[in-house]
């Protein structure tokens, strides 16, 4: 399968001659396939924006190689088919959603009667086909700036679509319109290159991912082969004594109580069932009994503090 | 992308070697026609710092000579109604050179220092810079503004009202006709050679103002006149009969003894025969009698100097207090270096 | 080109709904159309007085304009992150700055007419009041005209030191590359053994006079004052250096930009 994005090496230092040079991200190599959703997923300074930035031209690397749907990034055409929402993004505040789309299409050569269907569509999809379309953005909130910078991304149709915490200061509800958008793109067989510290997201989202931690690549691969069933289980029960707590405490590995809830840990199925059988009979509620698994948070959390592979 | 740098290098270079030169080019055209007054640092040191505020100097800089010049005489026209003659000078000076094409700046210039810095001082020798300083200026101005009549007719009158110089008026109030001008300096430039005298020239004159205005009195009354007096010892003076000229002149003086035109043409014609004394004594005569005719007074020192006659004792107390004036003059340009008042009037004719 | 042209076309609106732009437009309007008052200050100069307040406000208002416009053209974008979605799509840094300079001038220039035809109607309503020159109106056209390109210059110098500089920084060095390139025929004169014996000077203020734009080459009040017509061969030759030297700055206006990091 062709490649969307790739890098070899790629490498960035920031700093002057009179200064110490500061790691931006170093020997980052990527290779997203065409019609995948790609996670770059790291703490705050860990080189996810750099990294984007690089690949659109707006910062040049130290060393290494990137290409954008098999073209240079230096070559202005390899963005022909690209769409870009920054984080925290900041448009013309004296245009209104409508005019800004129409500015943007126009950079791609849309106009008239498809520029303005095209317009229509993105701003249905992302919640602003009302009122508000003719608003000045400088009135809109965090959202609705955020709304239509994911459609302005799109205005082109991209083949290649790179989002920087797209669901950042998004309700549930738009946070959700967002991650519905991005696999519908998936399903047109279009490529997601996604930046986000939510790993939740990442995970429900992503077919693979890239863990960075001080610009510099700690885990690399698929999502699902990340995050494997983990040892054990785990039983959830409610309202439970301190006697029946007790007894829980000397038959499994290890117990959490918070808000009235209470994890306990078992090793084997026979310890989980024991466990399940002790809420019970002190007249608690069993929540839950279930195949202890590690999401992509503990794995993340995991490999930064322990350190690079 | 270097080898892009590098074009873009060259061209920059290549760019701002041609754009120099079309300036140049320019800047030629430019200073032919006149568009350009002095630049700023030739005239630095001599403009007046009284008068020279930080706005104006910001005004200047920042390319706004114009409304500069007109500042600045707003400037000149406050010391004017307050009687500071004196400080008007330099702030007039410094006005004709941001903006010489300020016609009206030359013309008051002129006419100030040849009229009202000249009474200030009853130096000759003092009166005399002044009158050629006045002249100086309306020459320059006549440079940079040379087709208008303005300026030509100022300074024909200046030397024909002032100074008594008819042969320097007639020549440039003949200038002025070249250009759009009033009638009534053809009629001037004919009384100016009337009292040169050059009776044929100024009955041409008269003659060419009544082709252009028949009913013109002033030009028939003075036709009449010229013919009547002063004609027939003209001609006999141009035919070399200067006792017939003499006698002729001398029937008219008889009846009319106050005519100074009549007693300069007697005089023209002593002089012409190579009787300087007589002369020298109807120039003398003329001063004496005529207070007007500074033309005289000049005359009279001239034929002196000629004839080597010894000065009386009026003379000789101001050639003394001319030289002592002179000597403080120079201790002054040692101390202050060039008199800023004046400045230094060059170009013209 | 279609995309310099856009991005011109956004950046004429942008600045147009600039409420600032508006302000010294208005101000200078009312200043122009109130300079005949000042030609009664100097009777026997009254065309002379009308030509200096009304051509010397549309210079400095326009010069305002130019300066504040084009000093914040690049560096807004910049610190607003708005260039890191515009510089996303398929826009080179070329296209980028021209448009964006191409759009600055649109504005001034557009503004520098509208002031010049108010002042030509200002003129042409008191005719009565000044003594009438031949060419007055042709030479006040080409006047104008003239203006407009020493706006371009002055423009394209902003733009240029913004690619490198902050706002602030560079307005304070347009203002002075304004006011040293109207005396800058002073540097010739300085570059003459009276005033400087050494050879090194004298060279380093010749390049400065071949550096600096001259923009006294774009005065053209002497002229109009004497009634001269203003010959076309002047007037197209001094359009010509305007434009070239304008070339020369965005040319390295695109040198800075190209290696900025934005």
């Amino acid at each position: 399968m062709a490649s969307a994005i790739k890098t070899e090496g790629l490498t960035k230092y920031y700093g002057s001659l009179l200064r110490k040079p500061v790691v931006g991200v170093e020997d980052l190599t990527l290779d997203v396939k065409m019609g995948q959703v790609y996670g770059l997923v790291g703490p705050n300074g860990s080189g996810k924006t750099t990294t984007l930035k690089l690949l659109l031209g707006l910062i040049f690397p130290t060393r290494g190689t990137m290409t954008l749907l098999g073209r240079d990034v230096r070559d202005p055409a390899s963005r022909q088919r690209v769409g870009f929402l920054p984080d925290g993004p900041y448009f013309y505040d004296h245009l209104n959603a409508d005019e800004l789309l129409s500015f943007y299409g126009g950079l791609f050569g849309l106009s008239g009667a498809e520029l303005r269907k095209r317009s229509d569509e993105l701003l249905e999809m992302v919640g602003m086909a009302g009122p508000e379309r003719r608003r000045r953005i400088r009135e809109y909130s965090k959202g609705m700036i955020q709304r239509v910078g994911v459609a302005q991304a799109l205005i082109n149709d991209p083949d290649v679509v790179l989002l920087d915490e797209p669901t950042a200061g998004l309700d549930p509800i738009g946070a959700m319109q967002i991650r519905e958008i991005m696999f519908r793109l998936r399903d047109r067989g279009k490529t997601v290159f996604l930046c986000s510290h939510l790993l939740g997201e990442i995970e429900r989202i992503c077919d693979n991912v890239t863990i960075l931690n001080e610009g510099c690549t700690v885990r690399q691969g698929a999502v699902q082969d990340l995050v494997e069933p983990g040892e054990g289980y785990m039983v959830e029960g409610r309202e439970v004594d301190n006697e029946g707590e007790q007894a829980i405490r000397e038959l499994a590995d290890s117990i959490e109580t918070g808000d009235g809830l209470l994890q306990a840990v078992a090793s084997d199925q026979d310890k989980a069932v024991a466990i399940a059988q002790q809420i019970s009979e002190n007249g608690g509620e069993v929540v839950s009994l279930s195949r202890r698994r590690r999401t992509l948070e503990d794995i993340f959390i995991e490999t930064i503090r322990g350190g690079r592979e | 992308m270097r080898t892009h740098r590098i074009i873009g290098v060259l061209i920059v270079i290549t760019g701002l070697v041609g754009a120099s030169s079309l300036h140049e080019r320019i800047r030629f055209q430019r200073m032919v026609r006149q568009y350009d007054p002095p630049a700023p640092i030739e005239k630095i040191m001599q403009f007046s710092p009284t008068a020279v505020t930080g706005v104006i100097a910001g005004a200047i800089l920042g390319g706004f000579r114009g409304p500069a010049a007109n500042l600045l005489w707003l400037k000149m026209e406050s010391y004017w109604h307050s009687d500071r003659w004196h400080d008007c000078l330099p702030v007039m000076r410094t006005v004709t050179w941001l903006d010489p094409h300020f016609v009206e700046a030359w013309r008051i210039l002129g006419w100030h220092v040849m009229y009202n810095m000249t009474v200030e001082t009853t130096d000759i020798d003092r009166q005399d810079m002044y009158l050629e300083a006045g002249v100086a200026y309306l020459k320059e101005g006549i440079a940079w503004n040379p087709h208008i009549y303005d300026l030509y007719w100022e300074l024909g009158w200046s030397y024909f009202d002032k100074m008594d110089d008819f042969e320097n008026a007639a020549k440039w109030l003949r200038a002025a006709t070249e250009f759009e001008h009033p009638e009534y300096i053809e009629r001037l430039i004919a009384h100016a050679y009337e009292k040169l005298p050059d009776i044929d020239k100024a009955l041409d004159w008269y003659d060419y103002c009544l082709k252009r205005y028949p009913r013109d009195g002033t030009a028939i009354g003075a036709t009449l006149t010229i013919r009547e007096r002063y004609l027939a010892s003209w001609r006999l003076l141009e035919q070399g009969d200067f006792h017939g000229a003499e006698a002729a002149v001398k029937h008219h003086l008889a009846m009319e003894p106050d005519d100074h035109i009549g007693r300069r043409l007697l005089a023209t014609i002593y002089e012409r025969m190579g009787d300087m004394q007589n002369a020298l004594d109807q120039w003398d005569l003329l001063r004496a009698t005529y207070a007007l005719d500074s033309g005289a007074g000049r005359k009279v020192r001239q034929l002196k100097a000629e004839l080597g006659i010894e000065e009386t004792v009026r003379e000789r107390q101001e050639r003394l207090k001319k030289e002592q004036l002179q000597r403080l003059y120079e201790r002054h340009l040692e101390l202050h270096g060039a008199e800023r008042g004046l400045g230094a009037p060059h170009g013209g004719h | 080109m279609r995309i310099v042209l856009h991005l011109a076309e956004q950046t004429v609106r942008e600045a147009m709904r600039r409420r600032f732009l508006n302000v010294i437009l208005l101000f200078s309007i009312v200043m122009i159309g109130a300079s005949s008052m000042f030609s009664q200050w100097a009777p026997g100069a009254e065309l002379k007085m009308m030509l200096d307040t009304g051509l010397g406000f549309i210079r400095f208002f326009g010069m305002l304009m130019a300066v504040f416009i084009g000093a914040m053209l690049i560096p807004t974008e910049v610190e607003t992150k708005t260039a890191y979605v515009l510089l996303s799509k398929p826009v080179t840094r070329w296209h980028f700055l021209l448009g964006k300079f191409l759009g600055a001038f649109a504005t001034v220039g557009i503004n520098v007419l509208i002031m010049g035809g108010v002042f030509v109607l200002v003129m042409f309503l008191k005719r009565g009041t000044f003594e009438a020159v031949p060419n007055l109106y042709s030479n006040l056209a080409y006047a104008v005209v003239l203006l407009a390109c020493e706006m371009l210059v002055l423009l394209s110098i902003t733009v240029m030191v913004s690619t490198i500089a902050s706002w602030i920084f560079t307005s304070v060095f347009a203002f002075f590359v304004y006011f040293a390139g109207h005396v800058s025929a002073s540097l010739k004169h300085l570059a003459t053994p009276e005033y400087y014996e050494s050879p090194l000077a004298r060279g380093m203020i010749k390049v400065l006079y071949v550096v600096l734009p001259h923009f006294e080459d774009f005065d053209v009040r002497e002229p109009i004052i004497v009634g001269d017509p203003l010959e076309w061969s002047i007037v197209s030759g001094t359009i010509g250096l305007g434009l070239l030297y304008a070339g020369i700055m965005i040319t390295l206006g695109w040198l800075f930009f190209s290696e900025r990091e934005v």
